[in-house]
């Protein structure tokens, strides 16, 4: 079996800290999601995950963006990158790296859940016949993408996974399950594109977007509930799985 | 009730030179016993790109080693991806046509789509067609294999008029299977009149409710070619005299099976459709402990592991719900040293399958 060989102190070194497991559930009222996945290459796949988790064969980068206008913490957008994994038999997505706008909602994402979000100018913007997205940091972009032709999809039609967040904890270093709960009310397939995707700004240094998968276009109530389960991440996640909650 | 034996043909890694002939030596040695033991069928999976889980792509071959190698088990080529991009409708009919006649009309045919999206990807498939072409694939083939010439003009393959050769030694031709992972698959076959091939380890519940779906169904269906209206289930086997040996020894094999199979990534997690209703997933449910507190060996339900009694008990609860047949993954990740699967093997023959034989013939 493939399983995760990543440097354990690499992980710790991009850890952000979480102070306490008792943050309250954040609520998000209507966000735009923009989702693009592509395999990821040019990395072998046990390189990309600490041992706690396994690689998916291949693994997906998930690039995913939120727009959230109604924010208790302020408008604001946040951009991420995911990797699909296993964590035990359960179907994962480790996060490789966040970016988010708006100071309040940077600072509750990191502080409550370990987004470990950089601050950066996110855009996302809606045409009749594609989606755009753009992640800027320091005045160079990061990120460029589009979701060409949006089709109506059923809105069960989607799937959403867990992401295990690196943090260092009261535990010590961990990975946070953060148990996104989605209500979706508007679904749309659309054709994948990036035009630009720099791998070291989000955490994946000589991985590159290899095949496009899919993306879609979305709406609706996203609720970060309070954190469940860690998992330590030098161990197969069936021996260091922790409920914390 | 019948029984068979299926293949995914797992290789564990490292992958080092020889150890994917071993293993494809080993399941020829187990198809050969099983044969003279009285198992009635082999199935061999198609897969494709599935690192470690199943290294079982070219299956034909394998099944015409498995044929030429016994004389009385009937080969089950099981399941056969019925997407042009992968098989040609064509091909499937000449292979499996060959295929019986080399087995001398042993051949049985699942039918299938595939469901993981490294395998659809991996030929660049669409996986909004599949259930399409899997349905124009079916019903062409009875007809390719009956037809002194043939031709099709459909939505994902088209034939002039062509001579479809040769033709199977089954008259009118070989049995016709679809591998049922996902709820309704079931209504599928039973609306065409296929055989129902469970591949997905299925609860009693799950099991009973497809059964009875399927037999109300298939009452009115109508039919691709001849009905076959056999419901096979899938199940790991490992007997052994001692209980707590079977129990830990056919965990074993069940954890190693469920592990690189959850490692597979099914279409459903990385392409939104409404094609793929479910990911599809093969292992076992969690583990149901059977009639706690008095069965504390962890083995979940229904499964084949044990002394002979216990699978005994598990086989005639399968029975009981209708199920006409279980295939038995022998191994998985070769966990199990080749001596003990045939051993195992012997001792389900000999203690297991006469208290349904003696059934079926009294």
């Amino acid at each position: 079996m493939l399983e995760g060989n990543a440097d354990v102190a690499a992980l710790a070194k991009r850890a952000p800290r979480l102070e306490s497991f008792e943050a309250e559930p954040l609520a998000l009222p209507s966000v735009e999601i923009l989702q693009v996945t592509y395999e990821l290459g040019g990395r072998p796949p046990e390189s990309l995950f600490p041992p706690a988790l396994a690689p998916t064969l291949p693994v997906l980068a998930v690039l995913s963006v939120w727009r959230s206008a109604d924010s208790p913490l302020g408008p604001f957008a946040l951009a991420q990158l995911r990797l699909t994994c296993r964590s035990g038999v359960r179907p994962r997505q480790l996060l490789a790296a966040s970016f988010a706008d708006g100071d309040r909602a940077r600072a509750a994402l990191n502080e409550r859940f370990a987004f470990g979000a950089r601050p950066a100018a996110i855009r996302l913007e809606r045409f009749y016949d594609r989606v755009d997205a753009r992640v800027e940091a320091d005045g160079r972009p990061l990120l460029d993408v589009r979701a060409l032709g949006p089709l109506p999809l059923a809105t069960g039609d989607l799937q959403f996974f867990s992401s295990m967040h690196p943090a260092e904890t009261p535990k010590g270093l961990r990975l946070v399950q953060v148990d996104a709960d989605l209500a979706i009310t508007r679904a749309e397939r659309a054709s994948p594109h990036v035009s630009h995707f720099e791998p070291d700004a989000f955490g994946v240094p000589g991985a590159k977007l290899a095949y496009p998968v899919a993306a879609f276009v979305a709406l609706g109530d996203v609720t970060l509930p309070r954190v469940r389960f860690v998992c330590r991440p030098d161990v197969n996640a069936f021996a260091g799985t922790e409920r914390v909650g | 009730m019948r029984f068979g034996i299926f293949y995914e043909l797992s290789v564990p890694r490292p992958f080092a030179p020889g150890v994917e002939r071993s293993v494809y030596e080993n399941a020829l040695e187990q198809v050969r016993l099983a044969d003279e033991l009285g198992f009635d069928s082999v199935w061999a999976v198609e897969h494709h790109f599935l690192e470690e889980y199943s290294h079982c792509s070219a299956p034909e071959l394998f099944l015409t080693a498995c044929a030429m190698q016994t004389k009385r088990i009937r080969v089950g080529h099981g399941a056969v991806v019925c997407v042009p991009a992968m098989n040609h409708p064509v091909r499937i009919a000449e292979r499996a046509a060959v295929l019986d006649i080399l087995s001398g009309g042993r051949l049985e045919l699942g039918t299938a789509r595939s469901s993981t999206w490294t395998e659809l990807a991996g030929f660049e498939i669409d996986p909004d067609t599949t259930k399409q072409t899997w349905d124009e694939t079916i019903r062409a083939l009875p007809r390719m294999w009956t037809e002194e010439r043939f031709s099709w003009r459909g939505t994902s393959f088209s034939v002039p008029e062509r001579a479809i050769l040769p033709k199977p030694v089954q008259k009118p031709h070989p049995p016709l299977w679809v591998t049922v992972t996902s709820p309704g698959t079931e209504l599928d076959a039973a609306e065409r009149g296929i055989g129902c091939l469970g591949v997905a380890a299925a609860s009693f519940k799950e099991q009973e409710r497809r059964t009875g779906e399927y037999r109300r169904r298939i009452q009115s269906c109508t039919p691709i070619g001849a009905v076959n209206s056999q419901v096979a289930t899938l199940n790991f086997l490992y007997c052994s005299e001692d209980p707590a040996e079977a129990a830990r020894t056919g965990l074993g094999m069940l954890g190693l099976f469920t592990q690189a199979n959850t490692q597979l990534l099914f279409t459903r997690e990385a392409y939104p459709t409404r094609a793929y209703g479910s990911l599809a997933n093969l292992a076992p449910a969690p583990a149901r402990r059977e009639g706690s507190p008095g069965d504390p060996s962890g083995i979940p339900e229904g499964m084949a592991i044990g002394d002979p009694d216990r699978i005994v008990r598990a086989i005639k609860e399968w029975e009981s719900i209708g199920v006409d047949g279980v295939n038995f993954l022998l191994n998985a990740m070769e966990a199990i040293p080749q001596e003990k699967v045939l051993a195992s093997l012997r001792l389900f023959a000999r203690e297991v399958m006469p208290k349904f034989r003696k059934r079926e013939n009294g």
